[in-house]
């Protein structure tokens, strides 16, 4: 699957006459500067995340909603990475990693963590920059549709894993 | 947002500990928290890094410019006719480079779309819609989790990619339907 990607991204390049190793080299640069961008709020989130399962609290908020979550076919384990996708990038992006590191990325529980990262984008962040950026005070039915397409897409990571 | 996410985490944390007897343990767990944090950057830049050049060179290739040519008259028909030219434009280049994972080359076209569509202070249905779609994330490759399942030793860190397109199908139609249906109640 990724080798066949890896192939037809160079095949293309190859083919449109790409300076193959200059434009790899550019966005590898870039790559690492969003890595390296991306270390403190992931760092300051993972230390929040931490302190709050270590007391006890995260498997408390879990077990709370556990019947719920389990009754759409979601692990219970992942409701604290779905209430946080919307909300924050950083904050969410911790949370999978921990989810990782604890049950395993091949696990079912990891798996559907990851499909759930990537089924939303961060509605609050996203919709301030572009609303900001344009003015616009009224936002009319953005957030409720945005938060039905995050639901949707949440529930449909549980239903495809 | 996030000062009260983490505000929220931190303080209701360390009091329950406190309460519990178990302040030490909860700082040693935010310790080995930020000592987690850079081991996993460090292992994930590589990987990160290694898919933003592929990126990088389908986008040299012209990519968004191929892609945009495939969706723009999907777009036109969804976002209704009386969509001026230079904002469809707009619109499909944020879509496209935000399919490729291209967040810094999206950001900008993203405003200048919803510049060219909001009419004052209210948002237009067109403008609503594209948000909706922009916030149901339409990522074609997930290469920040790839990145992150490889650095936690998964056996296939690709093995996310189709369910994640499924879902991420899943949230953009169900953000569309409902941007439709709020707009024939109103």
């Amino acid at each position: 699957m990724l080798a066949t990607f890896v192939l037809f991204c160079i095949g293309i390049g190859a083919f449109r006459r790409v300076a193959l190793y200059d434009a790899f080299l550019e966005g590898a640069k870039e790559g690492l500067q969003t890595a390296w961008n991306i270390l403190p709020p992931m760092l300051s989130m993972l230390c929040a995340i931490r302190a709050f399962s270590a007391c006890g609290l995260m498997d408390g908020l879990c077990a709370l909603f556990s019947p719920l979550l389990s009754w759409v076919g979601l692990p219970p384990e992942t409701l604290p990475l779905m209430l946080l996708r919307p909300l924050s990038g950083s904050a969410s992006l911790a949370m999978l990693k921990e989810i990782l590191d604890f049950y395993g990325p091949d696990s079912r529980i990891g798996m559907v963590a990851c499909v759930m990262m990537g089924s939303s984008e961060t509605v609050f962040y996203t919709c301030g920059v572009y609303l900001g950026a344009a003015g616009v005070k009224k936002s009319r039915h953005i957030i409720p549709c945005a938060l039905i397409a995050w639901l949707f897409g949440s529930l449909a990571a549980g239903f495809l894993v | 947002m996030i000062q009260i996410i983490f505000g929220g985490f931190m303080v209701t944390s360390l009091l329950y500990a406190l309460v519990k007897g178990e302040g030490a343990a909860c700082v040693s767990a935010m310790l080995a928290g930020a000592d987690d944090a850079v081991a996993s950057a460090l292992s994930m830049a590589g990987g990160f890094a290694f898919f933003c050049g592929l990126i990088n060179i389908l986008k040299k290739a012209g990519a968004i410019r191929f892609l945009s040519r495939l969706l723009s008259p999907g777009l036109q028909r969804l976002m209704g006719p009386s969509l001026p030219d230079t904002a469809l434009d707009y619109v499909t280049m944020n879509l496209t480079a935000n399919m490729l994972g291209l967040g810094n080359a999206a950001t900008p076209m993203g405003m200048k779309a919803a510049q060219a569509m909001a009419q004052g202070e209210t948002a237009t249905n067109a403008l609503c819609l594209f948000l909706v779609i922009n916030a149901s994330s339409v990522q074609l490759l997930p290469s920040t989790v790839i990145s992150l399942r490889a650095a936690a030793g998964s056996a296939s860190p690709g093995a996310i990619v189709l369910p994640t397109l499924a879902a991420t199908l899943v949230s953009t139609l169900a953000g569309i339907l409902s941007c439709k249906l709020w707009e024939g109640k109103s």
